[in-house]
């Protein structure tokens, strides 16, 4: 049996197993480490209510016992509230939030701002901060950064290498990937925005104020391997829990809203083919199509797609998202695609595309019918060099095709 | 092995299981005290095991996840029929799309 990810083409791919931290350093995904746990309140939002639990709780059960360990907040792996506030979509709760941000002044040692002003999106605090001639110096380092490189490294002294790592793979670490994946974009399309691209003289003057940024709710990952409650990052974390990106600095701190609308697919991505996959209040919005950026307009041309315009398509990856949003199925009957090969486990396909590789394709019946008595027909991508059917379900599952064999399928 | 939607469950002989594994930590069961496989982020549908047993990260040629079940268990999902597995350990694998230039895991 070959090892899963011996197919892997490239470096983008996703190994099965969900999100693993960048910062994780390869260590095992584990459990067995407690943020702070939260209660909901009635405004859709999530107020923490009790400190982290000591970080030696790892669960050991072997053999016949239950590990009847479990989170209490709802989620699987105990993060349900950091998800929250990471991917909160309501207005700032404003109060809170500068009584945060002055008390995160405070714990830096530092004279609160003078001056509070509020934008509609880290598009419209960048131009705003441009126009503040009186701000002061920029006092993230002392406000933030300090204080979390002294507790990394506490925590890294107290818990060793290993521990650090298995205590950020099981808090931040499962947070990281989709929460950072998200801040690139909106820096980008903040540049894009301001500066016309992400090179240039104006774009390096943009970006240099992007890097000044406290992310409030997108600091989220951080802080759940950081913050027990009523610990040094209390104040950072009612920003978090109540704002999203913010700019401090020593007479004015700059808040920006959080978003109206997020939209992402099963892995984090940006994902939407009806509308802006994440909107602020004040219009700045950022388009994609299961991660892939793409312009609004493309995104009104898909609900009149016809195979023809997708074949006459030159820019493969708008290509592609194209045959998704179209359906492959539908592609396949519209076009006259013949089938490659069929077996026990489905039918392959393939469809010849000018300037690209071809799009070969497992048909597969969901074993478990549906209420209706019908089985619910899928269609799975597998590499181009697929000869039978059995060898390209067998690839979806990193193994050969030659032992892939269940005895039993739902 | 068996399948369950997107996840491929196949028994692994208990001496090929790495010996480190014996002192690995164990993955934390949810709040419905069960192991889970696969979770779907946004559906929240889980494929999970109900009953005794561990589960364990393991990156290399046994992972992602091992599965040890001593006295053989179920696995649920919202929407597939439950499977039965016997007593042993398991390789459990998330199903996976080709994408030119990437591979994307498989979401049901």
């Amino acid at each position: 049996m070959s090892g899963n990810g011996t197919d892997m083409s490239g470096a983008g791919m996703s190994g099965a197993g969900g999100d693993s931290g960048a910062d994780g350093n390869g260590a095992a995904d584990t459990a067995g480490t407690e943020p702070a746990d939260g209660v909901a309140t009635n405004d859709g939002s999530v107020k923490p209510t009790s400190a982290r639990g000591d970080s030696a709780d790892t669960t050991s059960a072997h053999g016949d016992s239950v590990d009847t360990t479990s989170t209490d907040d709802g989620s699987v792996d105990g993060l349900g509230t950091w998800r929250t506030w990471a991917r909160a979509i309501v207005p700032a709760d404003r109060a809170a939030a500068e009584a945060g941000v002055r008390a995160a002044y405070r714990a830096a040692g530092l004279p609160e701002p003078e001056r509070i002003v509020w934008a509609g999106s880290p598009r419209a605090a960048v131009s705003l901060i441009r126009e503040l001639t009186d701000r002061g110096a920029c006092v993230r380092d002392v406000v933030r950064d300090a204080p979390w490189a002294a507790e990394r490294a506490r925590l890294h002294a107290e818990l060793g290498a290993g521990g650090w790592s298995e205590h950020w793979a099981a808090t931040g670490g499962r947070l990281w990937e989709s929460t950072q994946a998200l801040v690139d974009r909106i820096r980008t399309g903040v540049l894009e925005d301001l500066a016309g691209g992400t090179t240039g003289k104006e774009a390096t003057a943009v970006r240099l104020l992007l890097l000044e940024a406290v992310l409030g709710q997108h600091d989220a990952p951080w802080l759940a391997a950081f913050a027990p409650a009523g610990g040094p990052f209390e104040a950072l974390t009612e920003v978090c829990r109540s704002a999203g990106w913010w700019w401090p600095y020593a007479r004015v701190a700059v808040m920006s809203e959080r978003p109206v609308a997020l939209h992402q697919d099963e892995a984090g991505r940006l994902d939407n083919g009806e509308g802006p996959a994440l909107a602020y209040p004040d219009g700045f919005a950022l388009h994609a199509w299961r991660g892939m950026p793409v312009p609004a307009d493309f995104l009104t041309e898909l609900a009149t797609l016809t195979p023809v315009r997708i074949h006459k398509e030159e820019n493969a990856e708008l290509r592609r998202v194209m045959l998704e949003y179209y359906g492959y199925d539908r592609y396949l009957k519209d076009s006259d695609a013949k089938p490659l090969h069929r077996d026990e486990t489905g039918t392959l396909w393939r469809i010849d595309l000018v300037g690209d590789e071809p799009l070969v394709m497992v048909e597969v019946l969901n074993s478990t019918p549906e209420p209706d008595g019908t089985h619910r027909t899928y269609w799975l991508r597998v590499p181009p060099r697929t000869r039978t059917a059995k060898e390209g379900v067998a690839w979806t599952f990193g193994v050969d095709a030659e032992v892939y064999a269940p005895s039993q399928q739902t | 092995m068996y399948r369950q939607g997107d996840v491929l469950i196949v028994p692994v002989a208990e001496e090929a299981v790495p010996a480190h594994v014996a002192h690995a930590p164990r993955e934390r069961r949810d709040a419905r005290g069960r192991l889970v496989l696969a979770l779907g982020e946004v559906t929240g549908h889980a494929h999970a095991v109900v009953g005794p047993g561990e589960l364990i990260r393991e990156p290399g040629p046994f992972g992602p996840m091992l599965l040890h079940l001593p006295r053989g268990g179920r696995v649920v999902h919202e929407e597939h029929a439950v499977i039965t597995l016997p007593e042993g350990w398991f390789r459990v694998i998330r199903q996976r799309e080709y994408v030119p230039g990437s591979v994307r895991i498989v979401a049901d």
